[in-house]
């Protein structure tokens, strides 16, 4: 059992990591019943952009070059988790005009449109940066790694894992606490009263769209240190993040946060026995799930089904 | 596709008047600045999205992970040649029974679902496939692919020919891709493709008309995997090597695109036309720029949003004189059916 522990705590953490990068995902098919397949290459946009910002020739004007590259690493990395997913959630904006004719259509309109999408955003990163490898600058403090229980722990995975809790937790305080929140989710279900007590449906809309886009970049910045950066980050991250809502049922919040930390455990126990197979394990795992239960674990009738 | 008045013929002046212009293909094709292999690879390819498109076109059914077919048709016929027989038929049976088998058993899984779950599934069993040709190494080669595969005679019985040139190649590969033509025009004007063409307008409704949507369903996807694994294995073939990349999430893309494109949905020959267009694009503009799939995915976003008909709903326009805007709603009715909207 001990020799397991480690692997469990690992699977825990990755599995946070999952429920991250699926949380953009799912709050745009969750409140606007859209398929973002181009989730996976905003989510690269954002690791990319990070690594400009935190690199030694970030494109400012003079003045506020020197500031940026006079500041510590620690501010700088800390600022760029917040600027990062701003930059991208302008790209986000403007996928989400081109969305705006698949409104009220089924949901694979906007699958195949977003499809095109997320060709377009890899073939620019691809252009823009190359397909080398980059890697992201990390302060020291959540570098390294430390001893426990006679085994090496990576500190950087804990502090991921961490901010992954800290951030879904915020975004469901966000949707289920807040004003805010209550009229996105009153727009999911009844667009026409939303509009008739006034609120401005399109805004709302790209509003949504546009925080699901910067939850993609943000999750892309985390996990640039695990994955390493480079173009075909996009569709290691968009098929998991389809798979943990699939999985733990499309519109449910806390089916997809179970379903992430069961894709994660199940690919850290797989990773630890047969370590080849680990991505695999998640796949079977889907097909096991929704054999039994097609709505997934906690999933409710919902237009998806068509 | 609406009711053709060649559509009982075996053989249309279309089919006929195509197999001639591209039977003279390797006359010209060196001429205008390509090469022999392009008209082999536009062909194999042509086989793939005709077979996707009975799949998506006819019956409705979105698969984003087709890939996987065309890939294992391609081990298929690699690993028929290197353990079972090297005699060019068995592995090309190879290649179709494998697709098939392969398609039946994830049509098996996913038939009795729709919509966004059905293109999901289809998803999940395309990267489970693509996964096992990356870990199978001993099998596979895993991402060194497998390699060496030859191009065996075709033997005919009374003679046989060496297809190891890609002239003569070209010329087995569109006896193979007329074959195909004839026997999926047969089909999408049969009695089997009206109900799959019920099926794509209303499930609900073909099923209350008394047919077994999930046979047909799982039918039609088996067929069109089987066609898809031909494909694969003549395209092993060509390359003399298998490699796992056809079976990745974006080379499933492509071949959505080349057919949505081409205007796969409201044409016939519409998968045709944007394999050519991919192909020729890729090479043409490949040659400028490195970035040529951010020009085709804009293209194809624009497709998708204005021209639900695609270039071959263009075409028919301006030949036929078909009114633009009639056929502008049927792609936009075509492409409504298939998702449902």
């Amino acid at each position: 059992m001990f020799d397991l522990l480690p692997h469990i705590v690992n699977g825990l953490t990755l599995g946070l990591l999952f429920a991250l990068i699926a949380l953009g995902f799912m709050l745009i098919v969750g409140v606007m019943e859209q398929i973002n397949l181009a989730h996976g290459s905003l989510f690269a946009l954002g690791a990319y952009v990070a690594v400009v910002l935190l690199g030694p020739q970030p494109p400012l004007p003079p003045g506020l070059f020197e500031w940026w590259v006079g500041q510590g690493l620690g501010m700088r990395y800390a600022l760029t988790l917040l600027i990062a997913p701003m930059i991208v959630g302008l790209v986000g904006a403007v996928v989400e005009l081109a969305l705006r004719r698949t409104y009220g259509k089924d949901p694979l309109y906007g699958l195949l449109l977003t499809f095109g999408v997320a060709m377009v955003i890899e073939e620019a990163i691809r252009s823009i940066w190359g397909t080398r490898d980059y890697s992201l600058p990390t302060p020291t403090t959540i570098a390294g790694g430390f001893i426990a229980g006679d085994l090496i722990w990576s500190t950087y995975r804990f502090y991921a894992a961490a901010v992954a809790a800290g951030v879904i937790l915020l975004t469901w305080l966000f949707i289920e606490k807040t004003p805010y929140g209550a009229v996105i989710k009153a727009g999911a279900h009844d667009s026409e009263m939303v509009r008739a007590l006034g609120f401005d449906l399109a805004t709302l809309r790209t509003g949504v769209f546009v925080l699901g886009t910067m939850l993609a970049a943000f999750a892309g910045i985390i996990m640039a240190p695990i994955w390493g950066i480079r173009p075909h980050m996009g569709v290691d991250a968009v098929v998991p993040a389809f798979l943990v809502i699939v999985l733990g049922g499309v519109g449910s919040f806390w089916g997809a946060v179970v379903a992430g930390l069961m894709v994660g455990l199940v690919v850290g126990l797989t990773g630890a026995y047969a370590s080849e197979w680990s991505l695999l394990s998640m796949y079977l795992l889907l097909v096991a799930v929704v054999t039994v239960r097609s709505r997934g674990l906690f999933g409710k009738k919902s237009i998806l089904e068509a | 596709m609406t009711p053709s008045p060649h559509a009982a013929r075996l053989v249309t002046p279309m089919m006929l008047a195509l197999g001639v212009v591209l039977a003279t293909v390797p006359l010209w094709i060196t001429k205008i600045g390509l090469y022999p292999y392009l008209g082999v690879e536009i062909l194999i390819w042509s086989i793939y999205a005709l077979a996707y498109n009975l799949l998506l076109g006819t019956a409705g059914l979105p698969s984003f992970g087709h890939g996987a077919y065309f890939g294992v048709g391609a081990y298929a016929f690699g690993l028929t040649q290197l353990h079972v027989a090297p005699g060019l038929w068995v592995c090309l049976t190879g290649a179709l029974l494998a697709g098939a088998l392969a398609g039946l058993v994830v049509a098996a899984f996913i038939s009795h679902r729709r919509g966004i779950y059905y293109a999901f599934m289809t998803i999940a069993f395309g990267q489970i496939f693509w996964f096992m040709a990356m870990k199978l190494r001993d099998l596979t080669g895993g991402e060194d692919g497998l390699l060496k595969i030859a191009r065996p005679p075709v033997d005919l019985g009374i003679a046989a020919f060496d297809i190891t040139d890609n002239v003569s190649l070209f010329y087995f590969v569109l006896a193979a891709f007329l074959v195909v033509v004839v026997g999926l025009w047969r089909l999408t004007h049969s009695p089997f493709g009206r109900v799959l063409s019920a099926i794509r307008q209303s499930e609900t409704r073909a099923a209350h008309l008394g047919y077994h949507v999930r046979v047909y369903k799982m039918s039609v996807f088996t067929l069109s995997a089987a066609l898809s694994g031909l494909a694969g294995g003549l395209f092993a073939m060509a390359q003399n090597s298998a490699f796992p990349d056809v079976m990745s999430l974006h080379h499933s893309g492509y071949v959505v695109m080349m057919v949505l494109v081409g205007g796969g949905l409201v044409s016939f020959w519409g998968p045709v036309v944007g394999v050519v267009v991919f192909l020729v694009a890729r090479d043409v503009i490949g040659a400028v720029t490195n970035t040529w799939m951010l020009w085709f995915g804009l293209l194809f976003i624009l497709v998708v949003l204005f021209r639900p008909e695609g270039i071959a709903g263009a075409w028919q326009a301006a030949t036929k004189g078909v009114d633009l805007k009639r056929l502008r709603l049927r792609g936009s009715a075509a492409l409504a059916q298939v998702l449902k909207v």
